[in-house]
């Protein structure tokens, strides 16, 4: 039994990021994972093992045969984190477009002015 | 999924697209008058000391507090009403891409690093389109951070990121 990592410490490891990478194809067994990522088997079952642990990746078995694909709950964790800062910097970006405007309309301004003269 | 990708590098990727002129777009980002003219969060202003939009040029600003509530948020905290920040063009393709790096230095407890803003743009038809990726850490956010009590969260969050850096 190992401690359970919350979402951050889960995609800390590059391993599993990679994993991580791997399965936002689609659903795949370990072999394919295997190959995909470059991972070595036992690594991989027990990096699977631990983003199961986390809510990261669900399995569904199929008679002999095992299936891992993502699940959203943790990347709406991470999300829920990113949240405050996307907002931050949104509100920035609002004052760029803003900015924009203002200097979009003063060069529209300035090449009516030039059009002008030069007709 | 973008969260994913955002999430392991604690980044913010932020896209916008603009009915306006590639040269204004750029020049927001690198003239002294365009840069102030947006720049600094919410109840905060910059006067550019220096903008040298080239690789490895140097772009330092004040970063100052401008609202009355900001001046006096600022005082309860024991922080002056402005300051320094040191930053530089570390990537320049114009009117393409830049990264802007900042060296955070200013924030007690915490040993400085650097913190990367990168900005692609791109001329579709009338329309530019702007992407920019920023890094979620200490920035010049960090004093409103404070305020609302962000800094313990952000803390940790240094910690859980020190080995994926």
């Amino acid at each position: 039994m190992i401690m359970q990592l919350d979402a951050f410490q889960a995609l800390a490891d590059p391993t599993r990021r990679r994993i991580v990478e791997t399965l936002l194809a689609g659903e795949q067994q370990v072999a394919d994972v295997v190959a995909k990522a470059g991972i070595h088997q036992s690594g991989v079952s027990r990096h699977l093992r631990i983003l199961h642990e986390c809510g990261f990746v669900s399995m569904r078995p199929d008679g002999q045969r095992r299936f891992y694909a993502l699940q959203p709950a943790p990347f709406r964790e991470l999300e829920g984190w990113l949240a405050p800062y996307r907002e931050l910097w949104e509100a920035r970006l609002d004052r760029f477009g803003a900015a924009l405007e203002e200097r979009s309309k003063q060069r529209r301004a300035r090449e009516a002015k030039e059009g002008k003269k030069r007709s | 999924m973008n969260t994913a990708a955002e999430a392991q590098r604690g980044s913010v990727v932020i896209e916008r697209n603009y009915r306006a002129n590639i040269a204004d777009v750029w020049d927001l980002w690198t003239t002294k008058d365009g840069f102030e003219s947006w720049w600094g969060p919410q109840g905060f202003r910059v006067e550019v000391s220096e903008l040298n939009a080239r690789v490895g040029g140097a772009l330092r600003y004040e970063m100052i507090a401008d609202t009355p509530e900001m001046i006096a948020a600022m005082k309860q905290m024991g922080s002056p009403a402005s300051h320094a920040v040191t930053s530089r063009f570390t990537e320049l393709a114009p009117r393409e891409r830049l990264v802007i790096t900042n060296v955070i230095d200013f924030i007690p407890g915490v040993t400085p690093y650097e913190n990367r803003i990168a900005v692609d743009f791109k001329v579709q038809g009338a329309q530019v389109r702007m992407v920019v990726t920023f890094e979620a850490m200490h920035s010049d956010e960090m004093t409103r951070m404070q305020r609302e009590g962000f800094t313990s969260q952000l803390t940790k969050l240094d910690k859980r990121f020190g080995s994926a850096a």
